[in-house]
């Protein structure tokens, strides 16, 4: 009776562990094929799974220490970045944020990240300048890319080659700070001819959400056009000015500060966002290699269940055969 | 007084007013007495690589970093 109970267990478990078919998708790599088995043997080797387990465990140590030193980046510079806003807030209350502005040279200023393993922020900046680009380049107007960061870069070489103007990479080896953005923002002028810089960036807004934002700085010229035409440029007559310069004069040492304060809250918003983004991505791997191994626990362990049996019933039936 | 001689001066060098700031607020900070002054010069540094690209070839990458290779 107990025999027939146990050969009935058997056969439920000897298609299950000599199954060609995965029944899970990862256990069509870990399952031994039938020549690695070879004709004859009835156990199946246990090495492969516990390989691939010690290597998941591995992975899931490497991602865990990843998020903490994230957690611990992200600390430091989101209050960086949530003060560096106070820079260009009176800029924008001054000169206004014109996004439709519609001039001839456009340059997009793209924002990414040196590192990867930081989620979907670089690709989401990289589509907004697309769009930027596509909406920017007509007959008449040119639209030409400034890349900040190794991926922004990897990702628009392919498509828009021809477009790149500057690239910029190896921001954040030293503690992003304001004299190296400024630098930056310097280059950036003095190498691209521009009517309207439209600085593209992840701007911060909690661990696990970070809007793509788009800044406008609009080149002296195009600033004095606009205060010309009236609306909220035009208040600046209203502000009484020290020293001798002319309006113009004002207006480009304004533009040129106001780009590189701009440029330097995208930077801090951007490199925060990537922390964020890092953390939680992280944590989600270091959850999925969790669930993975419980999965690779759960085969691993049928698996030597099944093989324990299999030798139960050999040692069983050989018995009752003696006995008979 | 100073600044409205100053503008064209630094303008005509080919300098912006980025630079022209950058350069005042590098004054300013070597006039921090000790301990503070050397924090706060030890607080800026700059350090990043810029590559031209011409009809869709990078140019050679030029670095620019105040601290010397290691």
């Amino acid at each position: 009776m107990a025999m027939a109970a146990l050969r009935r267990e058997s056969r439920r478990f000897v298609p299950f562990v000599s199954s060609p078919n995965p029944i899970n998708a990862f256990r069509s790599t870990i399952a031994p094929t039938e020549e690695q088995v070879g004709l004859g043997v009835r156990s199946i080797s246990t090495q492969v799974v516990r390989n691939r387990m010690k290597s998941v465990k591995n992975i899931q140590k490497i991602t865990k220490a990843m998020k903490m030193v994230a957690a611990s980046k992200l600390r430091a510079i989101q209050v960086r970045a949530e003060n560096s806003r106070g820079l260009w807030q009176p800029f924008t209350a001054l000169l206004g944020d014109t996004p439709s502005v519609n001039v001839k040279k456009n340059v997009i200023v793209t924002i990414s990240s040196d590192k990867g393993l930081c989620g979907g922020i670089n690709s989401t900046s990289v589509k907004i300048s697309r769009a930027l680009h596509k909406l920017n380049s007509g007959p008449d107007t040119e639209c030409k890319y400034v890349i900040l960061g190794e991926k922004g870069k990897a990702q628009l070489i392919r498509d828009s080659k021809k477009d790149i103007e500057l690239i910029m990479t190896e921001l954040q080896k030293n503690f992003l700070n304001y004299t190296q953005v400024s630098v930056v923002a310097d280059d950036i002028l003095k190498n691209v001819e521009f009517d309207a810089l439209r600085i593209v960036f992840n701007k911060f807004a909690s661990v696990v959400s970070f809007l793509p934002t788009t800044a406008t700085v609009l080149s002296p010229e195009i600033v004095e056009r606009e205060s010309e035409a009236g609306g909220k440029i035009g208040d600046l007559d209203s502000y009484e000015i020290e020293g001798g310069e002319t309006k113009s004069e004002v207006l480009q040492n304004l533009a040129e500060f106001q780009f590189s304060c701009v440029m330097f809250n995208a930077v801090l918003e951007n490199a925060c966002s990537e922390q964020g983004a890092r953390m939680s991505a992280m944590d989600s791997s270091s959850r999925n290699a969790g669930d993975m191994l419980d999965r690779l626990t759960l085969t691993y362990n049928r698996t030597r269940q099944a093989s324990i049996t299999t030798e139960l019933i050999e040692i069983i039936s050989g018995a009752s055969a003696l006995e008979g | 007084m100073a600044s409205t001689a100053a503008v064209p001066f630094w303008r005509s060098a080919g300098m912006t007013y980025i630079t022209y700031s950058n350069i005042c607020a590098n004054l300013v900070r070597n006039c921090l007495k000790e301990p503070y002054k050397s924090e706060a010069i030890s607080r800026e540094k700059v350090h990043f690589s810029v590559s031209k690209w011409v009809d869709g070839k990078p140019q050679k990458p030029t670095i620019r970093s105040d601290t010397p290779e290691v």
